[in-house]
């Protein structure tokens, strides 16, 4: 049986819950997925998934097809709903729940496993530190694989636009990466000759 | 090397990446070229690495579907009835108002009509009312 459209889906969900909760199972992975990487923890990429599509269910209504996949919309109020996320936890400093496992694993896990695990850290937390525009294009296209063309389409923008964003937040990634890298090796150092 | 140049390679390097072979097999690299952005490639690598999906937990998009149902349920019913309401109330406003344009047009034609007989009676001859001659 063929699928039905995202299209035919929305304007079915205007009437329809089962519609709303199609919609919801094609795309639940991806929202999660994008939140996930915006903010680092499951415990805060559940709560943010779940605001997402209650406010695109209130909305979806008033949703007015403009040419852009579906897709692009829910992105748009996730973005939204982490970018607030991020605005109210700048003003308190919060640990959360993953981030306390994540210490307490370090402290037993082997010397070669626990450098590995520093620089995949040091490298989320360096792209997790870039403008939100770029973080949405590294995760659309390393963890949800998609291609130039798809993302331009999500994002709203040209794959020519796209592709030369890439390459501009590739180089300043690297640049961010050497300075903390070098900066790390001077503490050590300056550790070691104490 | 020019920019052009530079983005293309990059980006179907980063294609290539994620399956798409195809399109680094049509690029042609020079080893010039590769040796030039070994950094940035070494970097898309580890970036590829270290943003493999993640899914969220069954349990949880099971819960958080059903939420959804039934919250879409309680808000499809709820427009329902406003839109029904609405109905009713924009009948009965219409009702009322043809009621009340009847009503007033009636009013409207008894006002002309005693108007009417009463500049009559103020303009009839004094003989046709009056009292009889002495």
């Amino acid at each position: 049986m063929q699928e039905e459209n995202d299209a035919a889906l929305i304007a079915r969900a205007k009437e329809d819950p089962e519609a709303f909760g199609l919609l919801y199972e094609r795309y639940v992975d991806s929202i999660y997925n994008y939140i996930y990487y915006r903010t680092g923890n499951h415990h805060d990429a559940e709560d943010l998934t779940a605001r997402t599509f209650y406010r695109a269910l209130k909305h979806i209504s008033r949703y007015v097809d403009r040419g852009a996949p579906f897709s692009a919309w829910l992105y748009r109020i996730a973005h939204n709903l982490v970018a607030n996320w991020h605005r109210d936890r700048s003003r308190r400093h919060i640990i959360s729940l993953d981030e306390l496992v994540t210490r307490a694993l370090k402290r037993d896990e082997p010397a070669a496993l626990a450098e590995e695990r520093a620089e995949h850290d040091l490298l989320l937390q360096a792209v997790r530190r870039l403008p939100p525009e770029r973080q949405q294009l590294l995760i659309l296209k390393f963890a949800e694989q998609m291609s130039n063309a798809e993302i331009a389409e999500v994002m709203e923008r040209t794959e020519g636009a796209i592709k030369s964003l890439y390459h501009r937040t590739l180089v300043v990634l690297r640049k961010e990466l050497t300075h903390e890298w070098n900066g790390r090796e001077e503490i050590t150092e300056r550790t070691s000759d104490e | 090397m020019n920019e052009k140049r530079v983005v293309e390679v990059l980006t179907t390097h980063a294609e290539g990446l994620i399956g798409r072979q195809e399109a680094l097999r049509q690029i042609n690299m020079t080893d010039e070229e590769r040796g030039r952005l070994a950094p940035l490639f070494q970097l898309a690598d580890q970036l590829q690495q270290s943003m493999q999906p993640v899914r969220p937990s069954a349990a949880f998009v099971r819960s958080l579907g059903k939420e959804l149902m039934d919250n879409a349920k309680r808000q499809i019913a709820l427009t329902k009835r406003l839109r029904r309401a609405m109905l009713i109330g924009a009948a009965a406003l219409g009702s009322l108002l043809s009621i009340a344009s009847v009503v007033g047009a009636v009013m409207f034609v008894v006002a002309r009509l005693r108007a009417r007989a009463q500049t009559r009676a103020i303009h009839a001859p004094a003989g046709r009312t009056g009292s009889a001659p002495a």
